[in-house]
């Protein structure tokens, strides 16, 4: 599944999609995987993954996250304008080169008929999959998932850029930092802010528009759990067919 | 011989290529008078956040609009001075100023929801101001 | 050693034939490492036509391609030597130093390649992470190259019973680590048009196709090389190997097809891909060369002279060589030639990859490698490539 049709559910109630859209919503194969949490949580993923990797689709129940704290962003999608304040400052923050980016925005635009389009931006970023592609792939496991907070690290001194990890990532989350000889990534700030005790990532500190929620999933009292777990919310992750279980997590209210 | 056995081997390893794709997309414009209507190209606004677009085209040629519904008591007939005010927010939106002396739910959608019918972003202005399409596509 | 030299004086280096490719090589090694030295100081994000979405490129589609001829040759040598009686028994010896040299040729061009070769060897025993696979392919075929250098010891010696046993470790090495090499491919959910469990036998049949392919040509320059009437045992061996050659171009060309067919009946993600072979950007090197001249063409000029010349032969098994070449080529490019955000705005359906010269230049060394490689197996082994011994 392309990141394409996943776009097809990004409204919240199920009324504000038109009907072509929830005919072709329908035709890709998509189905309601059940309500969840006492009937709270609407996931809609591809029917194949349902009986894969979480069985109740792609957020895992309270109480069953490996780690804790367990950090995850969710991204309020219909909110971002793309001013990129995020970007800029992920860029000071973590000193990416210009060729370079850790977290980005992409931009979709639907046909309304005629010359009419409505935009759609998406943050997108390192996913810090609980099964991620690039740690497994990694030769000398220069990139692995942090004991404690379950963020995907990187160690610049053992990385040999074979690119393997680039390749084998989803989210191309992941680019080749020439200066620093080593792939780079987001890693939610933990070099730069969090290990030093400042508890947000500097793109969620950026965002004017409270795009970006970011906390310790595990934690039901965060902002972060609430939404992902509340009531008549619509989550969706990117391509969750790859199986790589990500920690981002898109809704629309 | 041999060695122009070899040779050749090598020259015809030597031709691996691979051609490049890319797409654009043309746009049309109708008839639009600038005395009528207020003037054509969009304003773009980048502060306080990159980047808010205002078309004169939607407002008075298809939405009917009146130059004196906006001038001068929202805007002054000049780009750019709105965004030098303090106020020129979401939070004065939400209470009636500016845009949202419309875009309030009945004049016209409001100003908490569509966002990015306002906001074109970084992108969208890239692609208003630099002919189109792709901003960034690089390594 | 050059005992065999129909010219008065064996060691003189003027007479030697070969000597004059012998340097060539050696040139082709000096730009080639020149070239990577150049990449590695401007930066391979200048010097190579790499991006974050295609990472890879035509850089391990070479070294994939040398990695995947060694297997082959490695194979054919252990079958060979292991079961005496086969005709191919007379090119055994041969095989395995080809198979030595094109998996130096592989670790030269992946070496150049890799951003920082010198963390790798500590990295990789320091550090290593079993559940990669670049790791097993690289520590499968560093432990293939050690044991391939002991039995060709022995067989300089004469040991051959121990060569025999140490061959066949050698082999199934090779195995485990080509199909390693295929997995670090096909087991990347991220890149659908390489996820399966059938690349790695494809990548092995690929294998014993080029390695046949290999040693027709190798055996073949050799006795040109030499200027020596080819011996009969050898030309059947060489037979053999070209009915190798037939049914693999046979079996490689199904593996397409089915390839083809289940991309079709897949989704938008595997269409586009299977597209860009079929009628997009690679289509070219797929129809003429992957799949016309390296598959098609030398199956029919085998099939219908019947292995009856012995420059026919190598005329298909230099076909096969490019085609194989231009076959990893393909592999390695439609695999991400697809954006993971392909539908977004600015996105294009089909990421541009066009290699530099510094890319073109690694490739050179590597061939330089090879070439090396070979014209000093010639120059000291000859005697040893010739018995067929056991
Ligand atoms: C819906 C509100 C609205 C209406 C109706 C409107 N304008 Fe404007 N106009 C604006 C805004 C907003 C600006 C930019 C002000 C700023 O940047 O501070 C502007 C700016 C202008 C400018 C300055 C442009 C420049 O490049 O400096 C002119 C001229 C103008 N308007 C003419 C007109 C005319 C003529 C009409 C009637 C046909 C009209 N406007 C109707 C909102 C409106
Ligand atoms: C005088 C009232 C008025 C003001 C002030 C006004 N608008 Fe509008 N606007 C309208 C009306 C009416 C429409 C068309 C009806 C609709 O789409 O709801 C419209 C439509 C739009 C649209 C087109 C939406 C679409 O359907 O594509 C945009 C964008 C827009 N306005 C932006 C702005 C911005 C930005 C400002 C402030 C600078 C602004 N407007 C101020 C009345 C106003
Ligand atoms: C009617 C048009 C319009 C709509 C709809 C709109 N905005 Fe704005 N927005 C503006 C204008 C005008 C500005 C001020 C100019 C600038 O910042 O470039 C602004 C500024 C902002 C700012 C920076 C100033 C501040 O208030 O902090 C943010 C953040 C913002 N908008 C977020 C949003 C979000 C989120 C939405 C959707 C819920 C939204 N806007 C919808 C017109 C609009």
């Amino acid at each position: 599944m392309k990141i394409d049709d996943l776009e097809k559910m990004e409204s919240e109630d199920v009324s504000s999609l038109s009907s072509v859209e929830r005919r072709n919503f329908l035709k890709i194969g998509f189905a309601v995987t059940g309500m969840y949490l006492g009937g709270s949580v609407l996931s809609l993923v591809s029917v194949k993954n349902a009986h894969g990797a979480s069985a109740s689709g792609v957020v895992p129940e309270l109480g069953k996250y490996p780690y804790n704290p367990h950090y995850s962003m969710v991204l309020r999608e219909k909110l971002c304008i793309d001013c990129e304040r995020c970007k800029d400052a992920c860029v000071k923050t973590n000193n990416v080169p210009s060729y370079g980016f850790r977290t980005t925005i992409l931009e979709k635009r639907h046909s309304l008929g005629e010359d009419k389009y409505e935009t759609i931006f998406v943050p997108v970023l390192c996913n810090h999959c609980n099964r991620p592609p690039c740690v497994r792939v990694c030769p000398t496991t220069a990139t692995w998932k942090d004991e404690k907070t379950g963020i995907v690290v990187m160690e610049p001194s053992r990385c040999i850029g074979c690119k393997t990890c680039m390749a084998a990532c989803p989210y191309n989350a992941r680019y080749f930092k020439e200066e620093a000889r080593t792939v780079d990534k987001c890693d939610f700030c933990f070099q730069s802010r969090l290990s030093k005790g400042v508890m947000t990532p500097a793109c969620v500190e950026a965002c004017p528009a409270d795009v970006r929620v970011f906390g310790n999933l595990a934690d039901p009292a965060s902002r972060v759990s609430q939404l992902v777990h509340s009531p008549e919310t619509m989550v969706w992750v990117l391509r969750p067919e790859t199986g790589a279980i990500p920690n981002v997590f898109y809704i629309n209210s | 011989m041999k060695k122009l056995l070899m040779l050749m081997v090598l020259g015809v390893f030597l031709l691996t290529g691979a051609l490049l794709w890319a797409s654009g997309d043309g746009q049309e414009q109708e008839e639009y008078d600038e005395d009528t209507y207020g003037p054509k190209d969009p304003i773009i606004w980048v502060k306080p956040v990159k980047s808010v677009v205002f078309e004169h085209k939607v407002h008075t040629m298809q939405g009917g609009l009146e130059c004196d519904s906006c001038h001068d008591d929202l805007f002054e007939m000049e780009a750019g001075v709105a965004e030098e005010n303090e106020d020129f927010t979401m939070k004065t939106l939400y209470e009636g100023g500016y845009c949202g002396a419309c875009h309030d739910g009945s004049t016209a959608f409001a100003s908490n929801t569509r966002c990015t019918a306002c906001h074109i972003g970084a992108r969208g202005q890239a692609r208003l101001l630099g002919a189109d399409g792709a901003t960034e596509k690089t390594h | 050693m050059k005992g065999n030299n129909t010219t008065t004086m064996p060691t003189s280096s003027v007479t030697v034939p070969g000597n004059k490719l012998m340097w060539l090589s050696l040139f082709l090694i000096f730009i080639g490492v020149a070239g990577a030295v150049y990449a590695q100081v401007i930066g391979h994000h200048h010097a190579f036509a790499n991006t974050r979405e295609m990472p890879w490129g035509m850089l391990i589609g070479v070294y994939a391609y040398f990695a995947i001829v060694s297997t082959g040759l490695c194979l054919l040598a252990a079958f060979s030597h292991a079961f005496g009686g086969n005709q191919m028994a007379p090119l055994a010896n041969r095989m395995v130093w080809l198979s030595i040299i094109t998996l130096l040729g592989a670790f030269t061009v992946i070496g150049l390649e890799i951003e920082n070769v010198w963390r790798m060897p500590l990295g990789v025993i320091l550090h290593p992470n079993v559940t990669s696979n670049i790791w097993w392919m690289g520590t499968l075929y560093g432990i293939a190259v050690g044991v391939m250098f002991l039995e060709l010891l022995l067989i300089l010696t004469k040991r051959y019973s121990i060569a025999i046993i140490l061959g066949v470790v050698a082999a199934i090495t090779e195995a485990l680590a080509n199909s390693n090499l295929g997995s670090v491919f096909a087991s990347l959910q991220a890149k659908p048009f390489w996820y399966g469990s059938q690349l790695p036998i494809f990548f092995l049949s690929c294998a014993v196709l080029s390695g046949a392919a290999a040693i027709v040509m190798f055996t073949h320059f050799s006795h040109l090389l030499q200027r020596r009437q080819m011996a009969t045992d050898t030309f059947q061996g060489l037979q053999t190997a070209g009915k190798v050659m037939v049914l693999m171009t046979f079996l490689v060309t199904l593996a397409t097809v089915w390839k083809f067919i289940n991309a079709y009946a897949s989704n938008d993600e595997m269409i586009m891909a299977a597209d860009s072979l079929f009628k997009g950007p690679l289509a070219i090197n797929f129809w003429v060369f992957e799949i016309g001249l390296g598959l098609v063409l030398p199956g029919l000029l085998l099939a219908i002279t019947r292995l009856k010349s012995i420059s026919v032969m190598t005329a298909a098994a230099i076909m096969v060589l490019v085609g194989q070449f231009f076959s990893r080529f393909n592999l390695v490019v439609s695999g991400q030639i697809i954006p993971s955000d392909y539908g977004f705005v600015g996105v294009p359906q089909y990421l541009p990859y066009t290699p530099t010269v510094s890319e073109y230049l690694i490739v050179v060394a590597g061939l330089g490698v090879v070439g090396f490689g070979f014209l000093i197996g010639e120059r000291f082994f000859d005697e040893t490539f010739r018995t067929s011994a056991h």
